[in-house]
Order: C-alpha cells, then structure tokens, then sequence
C-alpha cells in the first residue's frame, strides 16, 4: 500500500523575484520522476514541504517540461517566510498534484475569458501556456488581471510576450498608483475591466482566480453581463493537511477543495456555508 | 452464520480465552461512567453500560500517530508494529457502525496504511445495546441499538443468558471457543424482543427524512446565530464524536534542530484554528458558523460523502456523547428538530437562558 503522504525530493532550479514579496520557484524532481503533463493539468496544485515547519498547499504556475515545474509563492505566513530564505539548490519534498483543475477541455472551441487578481493569476498562467502552445482550439483568449499597485504585478516581464499571442487581449488595472510609478492603464478594482471587455456569453468560458471578495465582485458582475453560473470557474483557497480529502479542513458544506476542487463551476458551489463569493 | 447461546460464566471463560491470545480492550467502570480501556480479567468488564465517556476511535484513529521521522536528508515512513492482535469486547452498535463509517473515509480512495494496519488487526466482538442512555438515539439514524453485519462477532444479552452469533470467519473460529449449544429459534425470537424493548428506550428521537436538503436550505436559520451566542467552542464534542475523523499534521523538531517527527493529531472544527488562512483570514471566525458545520457534517452533508455518493448514511449515529457532553447543553436532536420545523427556537434548551437575557422579541431580530 503506497503511503498516500509519500514525498518526492525536488531541486529548487532557480528563483525568479515578481514583486517584493513573491518568488517564482523553478522545481526538478532530483531522482527524475516522470509525471505526466495530464497530472500537471494546470490548475491543480502541489504540497511542499519542509521540514520542521510543514506542508502547505501550492498551484502550479506552469506547464511540466522535462520534469522541471514553477510554482509562484507569494511570503504570507510561516512557511512561505521559511520558503522565501531557500536558495537556488536547495532542497525541497513535494507531494501531488492533486485536485479537479480547469476545464481547458470544456472550453475547446469557446472564447475563454480570464480574471485575476493579484497573485491568483499564478494558477492561470498554466491555461495561458497551454492555449498558446493549442492555439487553434480556442476562440479570443482575453486576459483581465488586476493588483494593488504596478509594483505588485506578478509576471510582468511576461505580459508582452501574452499579447503577441494571436487572436488574444490583455487588459490591466490596479487599485492605486503610488506618486512617482509610471502607469497606463485603468485605475481601479477588477471588474472595472468589465466596461471594454469584449468576450460575450455567447460562446465562452470563464476562469477566475484570486481573493474570494473579488471573486464574489467578478462572479456578480459577469452574471449581470448575461453569463451564466456554469460557465464561470472559480479557483478556491483552503489551508489543507493531507491533500486527500481525509483531515476536513478545507470542507465547505459537502465540498472539499482539495478534491471536489480547487476549481469549480459557479454553480456547483452557489449557496454553500462559509464561502463569500 | 454460527448463532450459540452460552451461560454468562461460559462467556467469561471465553474471555478469559481472549485474554491468552489477544490485547483485549472493554468497557469497563470509571468512577460514575463508563471507558475503553484494557482488560485484564471479565471482571473487570460492564456488560451493562450505556456509552462510554470517549468512543473507541482511538483503536483506529490514535490521538497523535506519527507519520515520518526525518534527519539530514533521510526520510523514514512509521507505522505501527503490533505483537498481539487487538480485541474490542463489547462494543455497541452505535460505535461499530461509527468504525464501518471510519473505513470508508481512511480505506478507500487514498488507503491510510497505518489505519489499514489497525483495522486489520482489530477483531470486533459487538453487543446488541439493551440500555440506551438518555442521551442515546441510535434507533433514528439506523445504527442500532443492534446490527447484522460489519461484526466479528456479536453479543446478545437474552434473559440470563447470551446470545452468540458470527459475522465473519474470524467470528465464526471464536465462537468454536465458547461452551454453548446451538441457538435455537425460539432463541433467536427472543432477541428480536430485546430489540424491540431496547427500541422503547429511547427518549431522543430525530426524523432523518429530508434532514440535508432543510439543513442546506437553512443556513441563515436564526438558530445558528443564537447558539454561536451560547457555544464555548471548547469541542468537547468533536472529541467524544466516534466518527469526527479531522486531523492536523504538524511538525516538531528535536532539540538539536537537525531532525524530528511528522505527526498527525485529532483537530476540532469547533475550533477557531480550524479554517484559518494566511494572512489572518479564517473561513469560520463566528463560533455560529463552527455550530453549523458540525451540525452540518453530521446531519447534512453525509458520513464519507468525499469518496460515496451520498446514500442516505449520516455521520451521526446517535450515540448522543456530544450532547452528554456538551457543557452549555447544545442537543443535536434539537438542532434538527428546529430544522425540521418540529421545535421553535424558543424551545432549545441551551438557548433558553440566552433568550431569557436578551428577550424573545430581540432574539427574533438578531
């Protein structure tokens, strides 16, 4: 019987400083375990783990290539303080990918309409990837991303290299602009993106991610604009020990994140206890 | 099937039998209540208890078991070695039906070795409940005060004698021990009748039919509200829960920093840790809503509906320790029956004094 708390060793390959206080870590399997990119599925997530201060629960913020995968880790709390000290070859464990990820299969052949907020564009990152690498499957990809400042966007030196993806729109906007930071964009909270936004419900998918109070803001705005609850995906956040649907702390209602989710159709989770979308 | 009925100083030289052969855990006396504990002789053992202070979850799920052992770049998996294989004598239905519940959520999509290592080794030697204890109500949620299978054997009190029955090969081997004649079908109507007057027993009742939807339907019930009022969040209750599984993973390193232990330990949702996040946040920061999810679980969202399909089987199975336990009086069955709409919320016992405090009318408007 396989120990479903079975660790793997990965290698920190490399860290890539977003804003001040997020890192995008570059991890490698040291013994060069293969998994699959369909266990990759972007929107699943992984646990790392360090010894003497825990696991916690990480999305992937790319695609696997060669073994090698990113995970982009904003420094929040204990672990992710101890994480941030690491350096380029350090060691980590790992176990995972669990849970349900975005229905990039459901959206073959509809536009797909992303909103994220501040460090809950790093799990979409994945579904970027992956449409521009497929991108005669999908219709318009158009990208709504908003943070606090033009100094905490994360992927930055990114986004023009998503703009040159074909038949795609990236749309910015951010809470405030601190004196003296150059901005051209909007100014203001997430669904202010919705004014020029071009994507109709028509014939789309909708993949959301970021605090659930803006989530609630993009899910009530949407479905003001005519879509509907099961076309718009959120990405949920819970602390988890096991991963596996067993310790019970991330259950909502009937629903566990880590399993049912992290990502689910709006509809599935409309009405449950100790949610604020 | 094997079904003997033996004399109660045969049963006793059967256990002492046991005794030989396995680590053996009963109820037994303490002080005023009843525990599970370890054995030494049938004397030791209360035959007539009514629920044990903590249920036997323990022999599964042990309160701390630790996972992995690490030390500079090593990484050693621990589970547990046993000599002997672990007897439970004695055990009621409610907990029986609590341990079939357990296995569900620890063995089957992502099977814990370390519970399967327990389980494996456990033997369950049940007993039909004759005295339900006011706080029981097993008889609603269809988990007693008997059962017809997830036994090895099982113990059936019939006048002054008991009924002996298998419900597995391993059973089937133990019973050979014991000194007995075969049952006899007048013997197996009486137990039909213990049942029945153990049925009458019960003073606590939930109506189960349409529970979780009216749970799902009401989670802006006043109740909730008023109860986060009374509540302690002490959870006394998750503890003395034979089927709250939840559980924390925590670190510890050893003093000299350079290894230490993974280990898993039992978690409350009761608790205000429970559904915290980074950065302060915390899912379930109102006591109401840490009411409402152990409510919920319990009676709404289905005992190990992560891997089944809900089917009908609760988390509960009404052995009623959470409400004997409960220092504010907090009554499951309550609980439902105001869901239900059988019970106004006036009528709660754990929240008449709040009431009386703050008045019917305000608490109406809270």
């Amino acid at each position: 019987m396989q120990d479903p708390y079975k660790l793997s060793e990965c290698i920190i390959k490399k860290i890539k400083s977003e804003t001040k206080d997020t890192n995008t870590y570059t991890l490698a399997f040291s013994n060069g375990s293969f998994i699959s990119e369909e266990e990759f599925k972007p929107g699943r997530f992984i646990l790392l783990s360090i010894f003497g201060f825990g696991e916690a629960a990480f999305s992937l913020s790319s695609l696997i290539r060669d073994g090698t995968f990113e995970t982009t880790i904003r420094k929040v709390g204990n672990f992710t303080q101890k994480l941030h000290s690491c350096r380029e070859g350090d060691k980590l464990y790992m176990r995972g990918p669990y849970g349900e990820g975005w229905p990039l299969d459901k959206a073959e052949g509809k536009d797909v309409l992303l909103v994220a907020g501040g460090i809950g564009l790093a799990p979409l990152k994945p579904v970027i990837l992956y449409i521009a690498k497929n991108r005669s499957k999908y219709g318009t990809l158009e990208i709504l991303y908003g943070a606090r400042t033009p100094n905490d966007m994360i992927f930055t030196s990114e986004l023009e290299a998503w703009r040159k993806i074909p038949n795609s729109i990236l749309r910015l906007t951010v809470d405030a602009v601190p004196r003296g930071v150059k901005w051209n964009y909007k100014v203001g909270v997430v669904p202010i993106l919705f004014e020029d936004m071009e994507t109709t419900p028509d014939n789309a998918i909708v993949m959301t991610c970021g605090p659930e109070i803006m989530m609630h803001f993009v899910v009530k705005g949407l479905i003001a604009k005519g879509f509907s609850e099961d076309q718009i995906y959120v990405s949920l956040e819970r602390r988890m020990k096991c991963g596996i649907a067993q310790c019970g702390h991330c259950q909502i209602g009937k629903k566990y994140v880590c399993k049912d989710g992290p990502v689910f159709a709006y509809s599935e989770i409309k009405g449950l206890p100790d949610l604020t979308i | 099937m094997i079904a003997k009925v033996c004399k109660e100083s045969d049963l006793a030289i059967f256990f002492n039998k046991l005794l030989e052969e396995y680590d053996v855990a009963a109820p037994k006396k303490k002080k005023s209540l009843y525990e599970f504990n370890e054995v030494n002789s049938f004397e030791e053992v209360t035959l007539d208890y009514s629920t044990t202070i903590l249920p036997p979850k323990k022999y599964l799920i042990p309160q701390k078991e630790n996972l992995l052992r690490f030390a500079e770049g090593e990484v050693a998996f621990e589970e547990p070695q046993f000599k002997k294989k672990q007897v439970i004598f004695g055990i009621h239905s409610c907990d029986l039906n609590a341990f079939l519940l357990l296995d569900k959520v620890f063995m089957d999509k992502f099977p814990c070795p370390r519970y399967a290592k327990r389980r494996e080794n456990l033997i369950t030697i049940a007993l039909t409940c004759n005295n339900p204890s006011e706080t029981c109500f097993c008889e609603s949620m269809g988990t007693g005060p008997t059962l017809s299978k997830g036994f090895d054997v099982l113990l059936t009190k019939i006048n002054e004698k008991y009924l002996v029955e298998s419900g597995s090969e391993t059973g089937e081997k133990l019973i050979k021990l014991i000194k007995g004649k075969e049952a006899s079908n007048k013997e197996l109507e009486e137990k039909r009748r213990v049942v029945e007057l153990a049925e009458q027993k019960f003073k606590r009742k939930i109506d189960v039919r349409n529970l979780p939807e009216l749970i799902q339907k009401n989670l802006n019930h006043e109740m909730w509200r008023l109860l986060g009022e009374v509540d302690l969040a002490c959870g006394q209750c998750v503890l003395s829960c034979p089927t709250c599984y939840c559980f924390d993973v925590r670190d510890e390193l050893n003093l000299s920093l350079d290894g230490g232990i993974r280990y898993k330990e039992w978690d409350a949702c009761f608790l205000l840790e429970f559904a915290e996040v980074a950065l302060g946040g915390n899912f379930r920061r109102d006591r109401a809503a840490r009411v409402r999810q152990f409510m919920g679980h319990n009676l709404g969202w289905g005992g190990a509906s992560q891997y089944n399909v809900f089917n009908g089987e609760f988390k509960c199975v009404g052995c009623g320790r959470c409400i004997k336990t409960c220092p504010v009086g907090i009554d499951i069955t309550e609980v439902a029956a105001v869901i239900k709409g059988e019970k106004n919320v006036t009528e709660v016992t754990a929240l008449k004094n709040v009431l009386a405090s703050i008045g019917e009318k305000n608490a109406r408007s809270i």
